[in-house]
């Protein structure tokens, strides 16, 4: 036993020796051969690094609205084609965000909020497509909005329905870029108000900003641009009660709305699992695609390290032949072969790990995608490679070994 | 002294097509240790055959080969593989070295098939090549040295096993008279060390000097004896198809010409036998 592992051990240095020699001996085809593998190794972890990239902030932002949350809106944030289902249904007013603040007792919070898209002007300067919020003093909470300068909305400012606005940080940076946005004026749509307070930066989720925002009370809001589109109810559920929550919403809001039995909800409750599972499953198809681009420039790569491993065992013949006449067993010729081409392929995976890195790297300076990768995801990349080279090394490795002695000797 | 070699009626036969070619036709034989023998015969006379048979690089199609008590016909791959490892010692005319290897890597490669350690395989193949007289070259590159000294590593990577039976194919075959000369006193030498050595060879001179020689014919031994009498026997007085040297009758030209039927049919000494 321990004299086969030590012959196992030696020949395997020896033939690892030997495949290296062998690819030292012919650089250029040596490169060319790794490039190609390189090339498909680069593909895959740049598409993997990315992937994992938007990802992970698109959960972190997912996240961000916090475990607790949830949304009742008209119809869910995720519709999947099916949208004209929703299409009467009532919108979400104050007489639900009061039914659900009187009766519910798994909330913690109940904040409305209503949007609408704008523009945010400051005499000629103007930014467009702000989102406008509508909302009270517990959105900041319920939506993990921190303060950098000022101060958020109170309940005074609620209360007093005061023509008072709080700005994400991209925009209190743009339309005053010296600073002083504190106490200045914006005018959005008709109306004019003043910035009590600048947000912390979000950042983007995306290639859209989350910071292109702009909070006033709610009934501000009503008065500068209706409620047509109903409110949107945040509600925060008391810690490790979110599943009772959103059952006591769903009773609280059909007996406000007087559903019968055997008719169907027309509002929804929306939670954060359920963004991560839409975008998952959004997602998913994109992703299973690059991997399939990637997936095939490695198989062309493999392809190239089993024509030249072919060219390797024909100009090789009497040399084999040589060896199994010296002693050497048809596995360790398959040996031999397969680590020349775990070599070739490794090599290639070595440089095609870093090739995707700087790709993915230069990708998340180009755009907004921010490319993340993971040490799994290189470990994948040269694992991969590595298979690569095993599977398409095998054939010619196969056909080395099993040569008969007497005619590998012969080969001219 | 039972027989390292034992060749019990044995036959191969080849199928090249629709053809069979008998290459051996129940061929009885057998070689004691310690004994130097020739294997001399023509192109064709089943000698290649022969080489690969002993060499357990082919087994036979009928008959029984017993070396050094084992039964080789019964044998697997791997197990004719481990026995080529350890009791045979192969010289090709080619010598067969790997180009990319030194002297002393060549030299070790029988060993790693053995399993031994590194240290244990350098300091057999330096003894091995201070024994064909090559100390001084352990570190060269095959195209670094001259043919008589690659056939020497090729030879001291037939010894570093310490084989039972040293198996030389035309070992001079790709050398010069004087470099062959040296080769053949080198196995002269080894001989008188005490090593059994089959030589595989189509120039009588060659047979001429070993203490026994076979002759095979179409796959059958015609002669068996000492090998100044085996391979001097002339078998046709006429030029020698290979080199058209002794015209005229010289007497090494008349040495080993086989058949007439087969030297015929070639003109002026021309072409190649082969």
């Amino acid at each position: 036993m321990l004299r086969k592992l030590r012959r196992a051990f030696v020949e395997l240095s020896e033939s690892s020796r030997q495949a290296f020699g062998a690819l030292r001996t012919h650089r250029l085809r040596t490169v060319l051969t790794a490039l190609g593998i390189a090339v498909g190794v680069a593909t895959v972890i740049a598409i993997a690094a990315v992937i994992s990239g938007l990802n992970s902030s698109f959960t972190q932002q997912v996240e961000a609205l916090g475990p607790h949350s949830l949304f009742i809106s008209p119809r869910p944030m995720i519709s999947r084609g099916d949208w004209w289902n929703y299409r009467n249904r009532p919108a979400v007013g104050w007489g639900e965000l009061r039914a659900l603040r009187e009766n519910a007792t798994h909330l913690a919070l109940v904040v409305p909020s209503a949007r609408t898209h704008g523009s945010v002007r400051r005499g000629d300067e103007h930014v467009d497509d702000v989102e406008i919020i509508g909302t009270e003093s517990e959105y900041a909470t319920a939506s993990n909005l921190r303060i950098q300068q000022g101060r958020f909305l109170t309940d005074v400012d609620t209360a007093a329905s005061r023509n008072v606005v709080v700005l994400g940080a991209d925009l209190g940076e743009m339309l005053f870029p010296s600073g002083d946005a504190l106490g200045n004026r914006v005018k959005i749509g008709a109306q004019h108000y003043e910035i009590i307070g600048l947000l912390e930066r979000r950042g983007a989720i995306m290639g859209k900003s989350l910071d292109a925002i702009a909070l006033m009370p709610a009934l501000t809001f009503a008065r500068g641009f209706g409620l047509h589109r109903g409110l949107t109810i945040a509600a925060v559920a008391k810690q490790d009660e979110v599943n009772e929550a959103e059952d006591e919403i769903i009773g609280i809001l059909r007996r406000y709305r007087k559903l019968p039995p055997e008719v169907a909800d027309n509002f929804a409750v929306n939670r954060q699992e359920a963004l991560l599972s839409f975008y998952k499953e959004m997602t998913g198809g994109l992703y299973a695609v690059a991997f399939g681009v990637g997936l095939i420039s490695l198989v062309v790569g493999g392809i190239g390290i089993m024509n030249i491993l072919l060219v390797s065992v024909k100009e090789r013949t009497r040399e084999i032949g040589v060896r199994r006449a010296l002693g050497a067993r048809r596995r360790t010729i398959l040996g031999q072969f397969l680590l020349e081409a775990l070599a070739l392929s490794s090599l290639g995976g070595f440089f095609g790990t870093a090739l995707g890195l700087f790709a993915a790297q230069v990708a998340s300076w180009l755009t907004p995608l921010a490319a993340r990768a993971a040490p799994s995801v290189v470990l994948l990349g040269v694992l991969f490679s590595a298979s690569v080279g095993v599977i398409f090394g095998a054939w010619p490795a196969w056909n080395a070994a099993r040569l008969l002695p007497v005619e590998a000797l012969r080969y001219e | 002294m039972s027989a390292l070699i034992h060749l019990d009626n044995v036959t191969k036969t080849y199928t090249l097509g629709a053809e069979e070619v008998h290459a051996l036709r129940s061929i009885t034989l057998s070689i004691n240790a310690g004994e130097f023998c020739a294997i001399v015969g023509q192109s064709g006379s089943g000698k290649s055959t022969m080489m690969n048979v002993l060499g357990c690089l082919d087994v036979p199609t009928s008959g029984r080969y017993l070396l050094n008590g084992s039964d080789v016909g019964t044998l697997s791959d791997d197990q004719l593989a481990d026995l080529r490892n350890v009791e045979i010692g192969f010289v090709f005319q080619t010598f067969q070295l790997l180009p990319r290897a030194s002297a002393l890597e060549n030299v070790e490669l029988p060993l790693v098939y053995r399993g031994l350690p590194a240290r244990d395989r350098r300091d057999r193949a330096q003894a091995a090549l201070a024994r064909v007289g090559l100390a001084d070259r352990m570190t060269h590159k095959p195209n670094e040295l001259s043919g008589g000294q690659r056939q020497r590593v090729a030879i001291a990577r037939a010894l570093v096993t310490d084989p039972s039976l040293l198996l030389a194919d035309e070992p001079t075959g790709n050398l010069d008279s004087a470099t062959g000369e040296e080769i053949i006193r080198l196995f002269s030498e080894l001989h008188n060390a005490g090593n059994t050595i089959v030589l595989v060879t189509h120039a009588p001179e060659l047979a001429a000097r070993c203490p026994r020689a076979v002759r095979l014919m179409d796959g059958r031994v015609t002669d068996d004896g000492p090998g100044a009498r085996v391979a001097l026997v002339p078998t046709a007085k006429l030029p020698s198809p290979l080199t058209g040297e002794g015209q005229g009758g010289g007497d090494v030209a008349a040495f080993d010409l086989g058949p007439p039927t087969l030297a015929l049919p070639r003109k002026g000494g021309r072409g190649n036998a082969a």
